[in-house]
């Protein structure tokens, strides 16, 4: 079977700092694999080296079974840690920008975007420039622009660092869903308690180096007898699921993007 | 399917051509050109001398033609103030142009000059005299007059209409002492107009001979090329430190390559600047239209036709010329984060095409000069000077392909450069890098 991002013996510097050492990661098609460390360890290195946007300086990247190229980059839909928009285009022209660098015809790009502008709320908003879109509506806008090529890899620098708490179920739940059509997704993220929610395989990165690796069972099976196990607690309800639960009883409309601006 | 430079370009072209600013832009400036021609002018007619100075003549001799000079060269007749020569031709008018000088006559001896100059020098500060001029004794032998005045710079339009008017007023009194009547000196001054003609059978057009016009054809489309290089490689450094800005170009290069993505940039401004160019040929055209010209013509001024060699060297000089630009401002500004980062950098670029554009005279008076020829092969400047040279006199063919060479060479050399800085630049968050750093990435990016 081939992997869906496989990583042999890969090694970058830069001047005299080793930022990835001698790396080794093999991501099977199909998982949610989670690239978790903390900042500078490494991780979004790797993310674009296996985005070809930087070069390795050793080893060997194929992505789906093939060397990196430039056509590789079309199949995969990628959320960089430092992401933004356009500020003077339009929502629907920037969308179908993103679309047309990744080879996706107008048309197929707008039936495509057609389901998510409703799931996401987006409708009113397609004719007025990113700079009068609020925070969220952005991130919105920014992921739609991520998967306008229904891509078969989804790689996502910190997806969540900065998202409001709506966008975070919205993702959570896109990520379910899209790991339902038998795709592959990589996120990188330093909240160990996302990955251990959404990840089928992690793995540790620390200086450049991987540390762990393996699904979270057998990683936490390798451990249990080393960590000390907290405390039992009661189930109760997550405070995001909280929140918007406020939100819905309290009645009150949606701001109106005259408020927004 | 197209290709991905092809949406880049269409992105980059339709988000300035958008914009209200460009719109302004092409409109306001050829109406600034128009103002500024006007305003020369304007002003131009200002600089008539005018003042109140004193005369300290100590040959005796010179006062009364002086004064009498004055009125000759001003062409005023004193009674109603209009010039007295309506009919002369314009250049005999323009040289007699109306003067506000009055002189006033202060007598003094070589014992009392001091004190005269005391009196005349207290005068001059509190400004009930603009000047005084003092004649030595043996000033009609050494022609040396002393001018004196609240500032030794200023005043210059006054100083000249003064000597003019005192060599005409000596010469005539040392006619006089040789027993020639200084009536004669009028008669036997003989004006001299130069006809310039090339060495060739073929006729000079009357056009081509018109200096003044050749100079402003040149002239104009030399600053065209010059000030849209600087615009527009501002609008480059602007887009790529804007797309940093917003954190967009890392989501841009994960679909093209970060060269694609600078290439599109040049491409799509170098296509506004050739609309914003159609847009004013379109205007220039409709002016030279039968009807309109003859509105135009009839208020004065014939429109010059440009011949189409200058056309062809300004559209490949201003293309070489925004491309090599071009490569430098994107690559200059990939490395930083603000305007004012960068700007410390892109000074280079603008030094040298102010540097250029300080060329233009040594290029337009001797365009087969030692300087104008150098200039238009180095390729910072070639642009323009070659240009410029092409406009005027043609250089050998094997001069102008050597040129073209040089810059094309020079491109890519640039392009090279600025492609391995962008890469790595663009990706920099953070602290300010220096100059030797920037030049590392450029040997280190693989």
């Amino acid at each position: 079977m081939t992997s869906a991002i496989s990583i042999s013996g890969v090694t970058k510097r830069f001047g005299k700092f080793t930022a990835v050492d001698r790396l080794d990661l093999e991501v099977p098609l199909g998982v949610t694999f989670g690239l978790l460390g903390p900042n500078g360890a490494g991780k979004t290195t790797t993310i674009r080296m296996t985005m070809n946007i930087t070069k390795a300086d050793e080893g060997t990247i194929q992505v789906l079974g093939k060397p990196l190229a430039d056509e590789m980059q079309e199949r995969i839909g990628y959320l960089p840690e430092e992401r933004g928009l356009y500020r003077k285009m339009t929502v629907i022209d920037q969308l179908l920008f993103f679309a047309a660098i990744k080879s996706v015809d107008r048309k197929t790009a707008l039936s495509r975007l057609e389901k998510w502008i409703d799931v996401m709320d987006l409708r009113p908003w397609l004719a007025k420039k990113t700079e009068e879109l609020s925070k969220g509506m952005q991130q919105k806008v920014q992921f739609l622009g991520t998967i306008v090529h229904d891509p078969e890899v989804l790689i996502l620098d910190e997806p969540f660092s900065g998202l409001d708490p709506i966008n975070v179920v919205l993702l959570k739940d896109f990520l379910v869903d899209f790991k339902k059509q038998g795709k592959t997704i990589v996120f990188s993220t330093h909240v160990m308690e996302q990955a251990e929610k959404l990840c089928d395989r992690i793995a540790l990165i620390y200086r450049g180096r991987k540390l762990l690796d393996g699904t979270v069972k057998e990683i936490k099976r390798a451990y249990r007898d080393r960590v000390p196990l907290p405390p039992p607690v009661e189930p109760e309800p997550e405070l995001e699921k909280i929140f918007i639960k406020a939100v819905e009883e309290s009645g009150l409309a949606a701001p109106t993007s005259e408020e927004l601006r | 399917m197209k290709s991905k430079l092809f949406h880049i370009v269409r992105r980059e072209y339709l988000q300035q051509v958008k914009t209200k600013g460009f719109w302004i832009a092409t409109f306001l400036i050829p109406a600034l050109g128009l103002v500024f021609v006007y305003l020369q002018v304007i002003l131009a007619s200002t600089l008539i001398p005018e003042g109140k100075i004193g005369v300290v003549d100590l040959t005796g001799r010179l006062y009364a033609p002086l004064v009498a000079e004055q009125k000759t060269v001003s062409g005023v007749d004193e009674k109603d103030g209009k010039p007295a020569d309506e009919k002369k031709k314009p250049e005999e008018k323009a040289r007699r142009s109306t003067t506000k000088v009055t002189f006033f006559d202060v007598p003094a001896t070589a014992e009392t000059l001091p004190q005269v100059r005391k009196t005349l020098n207290e005068r001059v500060q509190k400004k009930e005299v603009k000047a005084y001029i003092v004649i030595p004794a043996d000033g009609l032998a050494t022609g040396n007059v002393e001018w004196r005045a609240r500032s030794v710079k200023a005043d210059m339009v006054l100083r000249e209409s003064v000597e003019r008017a005192l060599a005409r007023a000596g010469t005539k009194e040392r006619l006089r002492d040789q027993g020639v009547d200084p009536a004669v000196y009028e008669k036997a001054r003989l004006t001299v107009n130069l006809d310039p003609r090339e060495a060739s059978e073929k006729v000079t057009s009357e056009e081509d001979k018109n200096v003044g016009v050749n100079l402003a054809v040149s002239g104009v489309l030399f600053f065209l090329i010059y000030i849209s290089i600087f615009i527009y490689g501002a609008f480059i450094m602007r887009g790529v430190l804007e797309e940093k800005n917003n954190r967009i170009v890392e989501v841009i290069i994960s679909s093209v390559k970060p060269t694609t993505l600078m290439l599109g940039k040049i491409i799509g401004i170098g296509l506004v600047g050739l609309t914003q160019y159609a847009v004013w040929g379109l205007f220039a055209f409709t002016l030279t239209l039968p009807g309109i010209a003859g509105l135009v013509g009839g208020a004065g001024g014939t429109i010059p036709s440009i011949p189409g060699a200058t056309i062809l060297a300004f559209v490949v000089f201003f293309l070489l010329g925004y491309f090599l630009y071009a490569g430098l401002y994107a690559a200059l500004a990939a490395p930083f984060n603000t305007e004012q980062e960068a700007q410390q950098l892109v000074m280079i670029p603008g030094m040298m095409l102010v540097l250029a554009s300080m060329m233009w005279f040594f290029a337009f008076n001797s365009p087969d000069g030692t300087l104008a020829r150098v200039l238009s092969l180095f390729p910072f400047t070639a642009p323009l000077l070659m240009f410029m040279r092409i406009s005027v006199q043609p250089p050998p063919a094997w001069e102008i392909a050597l040129s073209i060479v040089i810059l094309l060479l020079s491109i890519w050399g640039v392009a090279w450069f600025a492609g391995r800085v962008y890469r790595v630049g663009i990706l920099m968050y953070g602290k300010k890098p220096t100059l030797p750093e920037i030049i590392r990435w450029a040997r280190a990016a693989d």
